[in-house]
């Protein structure tokens, strides 16, 4: 991380399933270092069955800790869900002024100042991790807490702690910190350790070791996105073992 | 936006009275809109029914609405040139007023929908040509100055027609292909979607060009209908036998492609795609939108066209296509929030509201979707902006009367000021 880099980084995150316990610690880190306004989450736990990261199955409830099946046959597994930062991003492709776009490290982000508020990209994107200021946002009460401050990167803006009504908002990988050489605050914050952050064009690095030979998955592969967060699934258990 | 009483060219007494009354009517509807419009400026999209879950809603099913109306009429105009249906000639101006009316009232069905509407020139200064949606405003664009332009053709025609011949055919062969491209790009804002296996369908673009064909012959037979009975034109039987034929022909395709996307569907038995299907079908909770498509905008006017008992009824014919429109406008409702509700990641809990409500979760996995005052006021002041263009067009243009000499060209028609008075409903 220190070392100057010759090779453009691709900045991609690897979710263990198996160590999340669904404590929401890395949500509550993200509200309040991006300042989210009350009723907004950019990362969310959803539960699924074990072994369940890539394939779909019928809705359980609206409430947080829902497990599967029916008593006494219950699986319950967590599935932290952000921006899955997509290499072919839907909502980059149909973002009619380029307001949504791709950083060449993988990061996709929202240009605050250039955004119309047309919505397509919620439609648009497969893991409705897209978040609208409907209206004037709420904040807790105690003001601006987290990271205070504007931020740009070339020169557009894709972050700003007071939302503007009107435009669409979403996980920036913590840009303003990667940038700094620092770890997205859901990495740093997660009491398990199962979130890891790196670089996959360095064959040493951790996440390339989980991608390329740990067996992590991408979320909904068949759609063709290419997301740069990838899950370890859960290891599915035989009945009778413990 | 509003016209002036004022100047209405006033014919017969008799007629004065209800035509004023029918315009204070629209420029208070459109009065109401505007308000609910500022309303909204003021206080945000929050105070529409949207939500992070169903993010679309009445905005954008009314402009896919709208913009489908529009391709009637010039459809029409067009094919009874380049096809040569003589019985269909007289509505051809009639038919391109109300398209050019309705894709403006499409456009500007978009300005309310959007969260910043002040920065929409964005859309031109830093374009994304792989959005469908940019297509879509280029393609609203041109369709809109082609249907002026063919318009005033059709006028100049009318008046004399050997020397505006060429021009017409013309138009009328580029007026055809730029209706149908219109309607696919605007299904492609939706069908190209991965994310939504509900719009994922390469049928989109098809079903979206015969419901257009089907709603907008539906819409000018109702218009025609209306200057039958409220101005001094009469329709030829052999019109008649023509628009009942386009509606009960496109209405057979479109109620086959509905009815091949659902076999597909239900072969097939992919959970994702049987989830949003479930929705609709009978026994799912939005079954309404099922019957209301099949029975109200299917059966009844197929039975009304085709039963000869029926189809010798008065008013069967304005009947079947006030319904028809109905269908094509519950086909619309079921795209865009039936495309919503059905669960995205399938997996609990969901999305984030997006409102901050203490009393209950912060999460919707179940989309929910209620239109506020403010979207009816806004879409009843735009379809009252509709019944507004279509008045004075037809006032103005006698878009119905029969081709003049040039002698009486310029002579005042003493009938041609009668009240016109298009269909009330603001559907």
């Amino acid at each position: 991380m220190a070392a100057k880099k010759t090779y453009l980084p691709r900045h991609v995150m690897v979710v263990d399933t198996n160590r999340c316990v669904g404590c929401w610690t890395c949500a509550v880190a993200c509200k309040e270092i991006n300042n989210e306004p009350l009723g907004f989450w950019w990362n969310r736990i959803l539960t699924t069955a074990p072994n369940q990261s890539t394939t779909a199955k019928a809705p359980a409830s609206d409430n947080i800790d829902v497990p599967w099946g029916t008593y006494p046959n219950l699986e319950l597994a967590y599935l932290p869900v952000a921006c899955q930062h997509c290499n072919d991003a839907p909502c980059v492709k149909v973002c009619p002024v380029q307001a949504t776009f791709r950083r060449d490290d993988g990061t996709v982000l929202i240009d605050y100042d250039r955004c119309i508020g047309c919505r397509y990209c919620m439609a648009a994107c497969p893991y409705g991790v897209r978040i609208f200021n409907w209206g004037d946002s709420s904040y807790a009460p105690g003001g601006v807490v987290g990271y205070g401050k504007e931020y740009r990167t070339g020169g557009r803006l894709v972050f700003t702690p007071a939302r503007p009504k009107g435009v669409v908002e979403k996980c920036t990988f913590c840009v303003e910190r990667i940038d700094a050489g620092e770890l997205p605050f859901c990495v740093e914050s997660c009491p398990l350790g199962a979130r890891v952050f790196g670089d996959l064009n360095d064959p040493d690095s951790e996440v390339s070791q989980l991608v390329n030979v740990g067996g992590a998955e991408q979320l909904h592969p068949e759609l063709g996105t290419d997301p740069n967060v990838y899950y370890l699934p859960v290891a599915k258990r035989v009945p009778g073992e413990s | 936006m509003a016209t002036s009483t004022a100047a209405i060219p006033v014919g017969a007494t008799r007629t004065h009275r209800p035509i004023l009354w029918w315009y204070t009517t629209l420029v208070a509807l459109m009065a109401w809109g505007l308000a609910a419009w500022i309303y909204e400026l003021h206080y945000g999209l929050a105070s529409t029914g949207m939500r992070d879950v169903v993010s679309w809603g009445m905005y954008i099913f009314t402009f896919a609405f709208f913009i489908g109306l529009s391709a009637g009429g010039l459809i029409m105009a067009s094919s009874a040139e380049v096809f040569g249906i003589k019985s269909l000639q007289p509505l051809s101006r009639l038919g391109v007023l109300s398209a050019a009316a309705c894709v403006t009232v499409a456009a500007l069905m978009i300005i309310p929908d959007l969260g910043r509407p002040a920065r929409i020139l964005n859309i031109f200064i830093h374009p994304n040509w792989s959005s469908p949606l940019v297509w879509d405003i280029l393609i609203i664009s041109l369709y809109f100055a082609f249907s002026v332009v063919d318009l005033y053709v059709l006028q100049r025609h009318a008046a004399e027609p050997a020397r505006w011949r060429t021009t017409l055919r013309v138009l009328a062969y580029v007026g055809l292909p730029a209706a149908i491209l219109l309607h696919s790009v605007t299904a492609w804002i939706f069908g190209l979607q991965i994310a939504r296996t509900w719009w994922n369908t390469s049928l989109m673009a098809p079903l979206f060009v015969v419901s257009a064909i089907l709603s907008g012959t539906a819409l000018v037979t109702l218009l025609a209908l209306a200057a039958e009975r409220f101005g001094r034109v009469e329709l030829a039987a052999d019109t008649r036998k023509w628009l009942r034929g386009f509606i009960v022909v496109s209405l057979l395709v479109d109620l086959f492609f509905v009815a091949a996307d659902y076999i597909t569907v239900l072969w097939g038995n992919v959970p994702a795609d049987r989830s949003a299907l479930n929705l609709v079908l009978p026994g799912g909770p939005w079954s309404w939108l099922f019957w209301a498509e099949w029975i109200v905008g299917g059966a009844v006017p197929l039975a009304l066209l085709l039963v000869p008992a029926l189809k010798r009824m008065r008013g069967s014919l304005g009947l079947a296509a006030f319904l028809v429109i109905v269908g094509v406008l519950v086909f619309r409702i079921e795209l865009v929030v039936i495309g919503f509700i059905n669960p995205l990641t399938q997996y609990p809990p969901g999305n984030a509201v997006g409102t901050y409500n203490p009393a209950t979760t912060s999460f919707q996995l179940i989309g929910r979707y209620h239109p506020t005052w403010v979207e009816y006021g806004i879409v009843v002041g735009l379809v009252a902006l509709f019944a507004t263009i279509v008045t004075v067009g037809y006032q103005r243009l006698h878009v119905m009367e029969p081709p003049r000499t040039n002698a009486s060209q310029h002579a005042e028609p003493s009938g041609a000021s009668l009240a016109a008075a298009d269909e009330e409903r603001t559907s």
